[in-house]
């Protein structure tokens, strides 16, 4: 084991907890993976925001390496790709340059062209109008609007790096265009309509995940995570109740 | 039962938008669709959402869970699309909303409901979850 090495297993570490691994299971595979080699102790700290691991080669020489963790974006085909990679790593043992071979092969796996995630959101948000009760012109309404909001997302993640900030706009500009769309004609019922948009942007899965990481003994990134989720969802109460301020109470 | 299927979908959306890729997209789906049957099913006979949700949790986990064998993906790549259709993004909408318009007792109110599906959640994949370990583990024996 040396810092090459390590640093290759970092990568693997920060690309699963990038792509959506639960803190427990980064912990797990991380040390699962600096064990296989010739180590006589493994430390892993992980939360949702940074990874620390020790490890101490058998001639007695601690190394440490730490990653910083500051955005996330969810790819599970991309995580079972690293599993599978980790469980092959913590059998064979290979050297750095091959697992840097195979993470750079992970890389390039094929994804779904941008365009979709266009057509996405807006089918979410229409199909979410329906789950909860609204009309097929809701849902039409709902689908735009979130195809909208898919642009509006990508428009100021390029322009402002800060969640929180997002996350009020957003809201805020749905919101509006709901009620213009609802004078206009299309689409009946703004609650539907905004819950099938609101479906998109809650951090819902956190939220859940929180709990999962409190429960299982991870206080610490379960509660991290539960104020990132309660941050979120406070800021699109904001940027509706901004909204609903503007027209004058209508929306809320 | 439209609503079973606007959950499918609505799970196969999800699944889409974190790059599920292949097979794995409908079964992610299916198990979305699976937790909210049984979700359905449960309410309106414990008039419990605790309860219901918490089953309605397991079921989607345990499903999750075995395609994950079936499939050797991690069960995660189930799991996240096929919880969304019981996440309470509604109870959620209704506590955002009690708050900006001020509305106390609303708002409380609205809360609780929403932390204790979440917890229920939560609680229910946990005990899936360790259900299916302590199994595994008997099997492996």
């Amino acid at each position: 084991m040396d810092q090459i090495l390590l640093a290759r297993l970092m990568d693997i570490g920060e690309k699963m907890l990038v792509a959506g691994a639960e803190v427990n299971r980064v912990e797990d595979t991380l040390s699962r993976m600096a064990k296989a080699y010739d180590v006589s102790r493994v430390d892993v700290f992980t939360i949702t925001s940074s990874i620390v691991v020790t490890v101490i080669a058998n001639d007695g020489v601690p190394m440490t390496q730490t990653r910083r963790i500051l955005a996330y974006q969810t790819d599970l085909d991309k995580l079972s790709g690293l599993n599978e990679l980790a469980r092959t790593i913590a059998q064979n043992k290979p050297d750095a340059s091959y697992i840097e071979q195979e993470m750079n092969r992970l890389e390039q796996k094929a994804k779904y062209p941008a365009w979709t995630q266009f057509v996405i959101y807006g089918g979410i948000a229409a199909v979410f109008t329906l789950f909860f009760g609204g009309t097929a012109q809701d849902a039409l309404a709902s689908g735009l609007l979130g195809m909208v909001l898919k642009w509006l997302v990508r428009l100021f993640q390029g322009l402002e790096n800060n969640a929180v900030i997002i996350h009020v706009v957003c809201p805020f500009l749905v919101g509006l265009l709901a009620v213009g769309m609802i004078r206009w004609g299309l689409g009946e019922n703004l609650e539907w309509i905004l819950i099938g948009n609101i479906m998109l942007l809650i951090p819902g899965v956190s939220l859940t995940n929180s709990i999962r990481d409190i429960i299982s003994g991870d206080t610490m990134a379960g509660l991290l995570r539960m104020s990132e989720a309660i941050l979120i969802s406070l800021s699109i109460a904001i940027g509706f109740g901004l909204a609903s301020l503007v027209l004058g109470g209508i929306i809320l | 039962m439209m609503q079973w299927f606007w959950a499918f979908l609505g799970s196969l959306g999800f699944s889409l938008l974190y790059n599920v890729r292949g097979k794995n997209v409908f079964l992610a789906a299916l198990s979305g669709m699976l937790g909210w049957m049984v979700y359905s099913f449960a309410s309106p006979r414990f008039s419990n959402e605790f309860l219901s949700y918490f089953l309605a949790a397991m079921v989607v986990t345990l499903s999750a869970e075995a395609f994950a064998r079936w499939q050797k993906a991690p069960a995660t790549t189930f799991l996240i699309a096929g919880i969304i259709p019981l996440v309470p993004g509604k109870a959620l909408f209704y506590t955002m909303r009690a708050a900006v318009g001020a509305q106390r007792g609303y708002f409380l109110a609205h809360g609780a409901l929403t932390l204790s599906i979440a917890l229920a959640i939560a609680a229910g994949i946990m005990a899936a979850a360790s259900l299916m370990r302590t199994l595994m583990w008997r099997m492996g024996k």
